[in-house]
């Protein structure tokens, strides 16, 4: 195996992956992903390409000279994403080897209220039974007490608590004559945060 | 009867393929060998087409994508302003539907996730994924 | 002459207690490899998934790997339990240990950050250098195994 003897750019990165815990209100998560180049000729980037929309990244220069150093900020939207969300960006250089190196973004985004399901229906005619809908409250969070309205007179909801961390709310319509929805608003107590859930009377179901 | 080292091997070799066969069969709805989906979650687009007025489709690009040009009567539903979007497409849907969840290609993910959440927070079945998402779909266009 | 009654003694003493401490040996790289090797099998697709991450692989190759190579594993590792197959089942452990070392190593310096899927996502927040190092120690206990074998142990058995 020849290996080029000559002089060679080399972009050497501090980490290839960052953790961030954003708060629960931050509309973005920001990694700072440093390199210095160790080599003795510049290095290019070709590309800097995220692997989503939701994601910017962000090179602050073209060339970067031996000895440099310098950063290449990431910035995911949070937009209504939950859970653990992991992001890619794919850097392209003109380096001899290892022209692509993938940058790993990995955001905990903290979740308030994890609502399943968020959407309960009954089917038009459908006897009107209560339905459920179960609410955990995140790990890292307290909520004492819940408060549950519905937009329209067509649905009830009563809340009660199911544990510790844990509510649910029974939902039951008044009839499934008509087609009907009603969002639910669903408010921790000593909290701005507001969060929803659909109830609905559906079409009966189309037959093929 | 001492066999050598490279007989040895491949008789432990080929021992191996029996219960590797076994578990290929067992969990082939779990897995497709063309693409990292379930095939029982993946649809093409003349499957999806077939469904007529039983399928909704949904858009699961940036709002810039979904309004510079998108399926015809394709909602939009992504995951920056999920909350927004989703009472949109819960007033769409009804049982019976068949909910067909496009991004821009086979490689993005948006409509993989777009599609579990709909699964796992609205419960709703009969949710796909497009395969090809919507280069496939321009591709069947023209 | 007692001392000389006693050396045949001694001498099978000896050779029990270091056929007992190379069975340990065969025992314990057996297990961990039996153990990878289960964790592995009940998730294929997961295990599929983690094959994919290395970017080494077209996707149906990766699924095809994450069917066979945990039972290709258990039955190796069984080898050396039982003595059946031995010194193929040595060859095929060091050889997998070797290629998923090496992998592990490409994929870092690829700056990819992937769970090695060695033991299935039960290792999933190992560190790199924990990885290596467990990695290595498994090979080294594989070479030495594979050396008693090719140097004319009497009690090994094979077919």
């Amino acid at each position: 195996m020849i290996m080029c003897l000559g002089a060679r750019a080399e972009l050497k990165w501090e980490q290839t992956s960052v953790e961030l815990h954003p708060a629960a209100n931050d509309k973005q998560a920001v990694g700072h992903f440093k390199y210095q180049n160790t080599g003795k000729t510049p290095v290019h980037f070709k590309s800097v390409h995220a692997s989503c929309g939701c994601t910017t990244a962000q090179s602050q220069k073209e060339e970067v000279p031996p000895g440099d150093k310098g950063e290449i900020t990431a910035t995911f939207n949070i937009g209504d994403r939950t859970g653990t969300q992991v992001k890619t960006v794919t850097v392209e250089t003109d380096e001899a080897t290892n022209q692509k190196t993938v940058l790993t973004l990995k955001a905990e985004i903290p979740q308030q209220l994890e609502i399943t399901p968020n959407f309960v229906f009954w089917k038009q005619g459908e006897k009107p039974d209560t339905k459920t809908i179960n609410v955990k409250v995140g790990k890292d969070f307290t909520v004492k007490h819940l408060k549950v309205t519905s937009s329209t007179p067509d649905f009830e909801a009563k809340v009660e608590e199911a544990g510790k961390g844990e509510f649910k709310i029974d939902v039951k319509p008044q009839d499934t004559s008509k087609v009907v929805a009603s969002m639910l608003t669903i408010q921790p107590e000593d909290s701005q945060k507001v969060f929803y859930a659909t109830a609905r009377i559906t079409n009966a179901p189309q037959v093929q | 009867m001492k066999s050598s080292l490279v007989g040895q091997a491949v008789i432990l070799a080929a021992l191996a393929l029996l219960p590797a066969a076994g578990e290929a069969i067992y969990f082939r709805d779990k897995i497709s060998w063309r693409s990292a989906i379930a095939p029982s979650e993946m649809v093409t687009v003349e499957q999806a087409r077939g469904w007529g007025d039983t399928a909704i489709w949904v858009d699961a690009r940036p709002d810039d994508e979904f309004a510079n040009d998108h399926v015809p009567g394709a909602i939009s539903l992504n995951e920056d302003r999920w909350n927004e979007l989703l009472p949109q497409f819960l007033a769409l849907w009804a049982p019976g539907k068949k909910t067909v969840v496009y991004c821009s290609s086979l490689s993005c993910n948006s409509s993989r996730e777009v599609a579990r959440r709909l699964r796992k927070e609205a419960q709703l079945s009969d949710v796909f994924v497009l395969e090809g998402g919507w280069e496939a779909w321009l591709k069947k266009k023209r | 002459m007692k001392t000389a009654e006693k050396l045949p003694t001694i001498n099978y003493q000896l050779s029990t207690n270091r056929r007992f401490v190379w069975r340990i040996v065969d025992f314990a790289v057996a297990g961990i490899f039996i153990y990878a090797g289960a964790l592995k099998a009940i998730d294929p697709v997961q295990f599929a998934s983690d094959i994919d991450n290395y970017k080494m692989l077209p996707w149906s190759v990766s699924v095809a790997l994450a069917f066979y190579l945990p039972w290709l594993e258990i039955f190796c590792a069984l080898g050396l339990v039982f003595r059946f197959l031995y010194r193929g089942a040595l060859s095929i452990l060091s050889a997998s240990i070797v290629v998923f070392t090496l992998a592990t190593i490409a994929a870092k310096v690829r700056g990819l950050d992937i769970t090695c899927g060695c033991f299935g996502h039960a290792s999933q927040n190992w560190s790199f250098p924990a990885h290596l190092i467990t990695n290595l120690a498994i090979l080294a206990g594989l070479l030495l195994l594979s050396f008693k074998a090719t140097s004319g142990n009497r009690l090994q058995n094979s077919i």
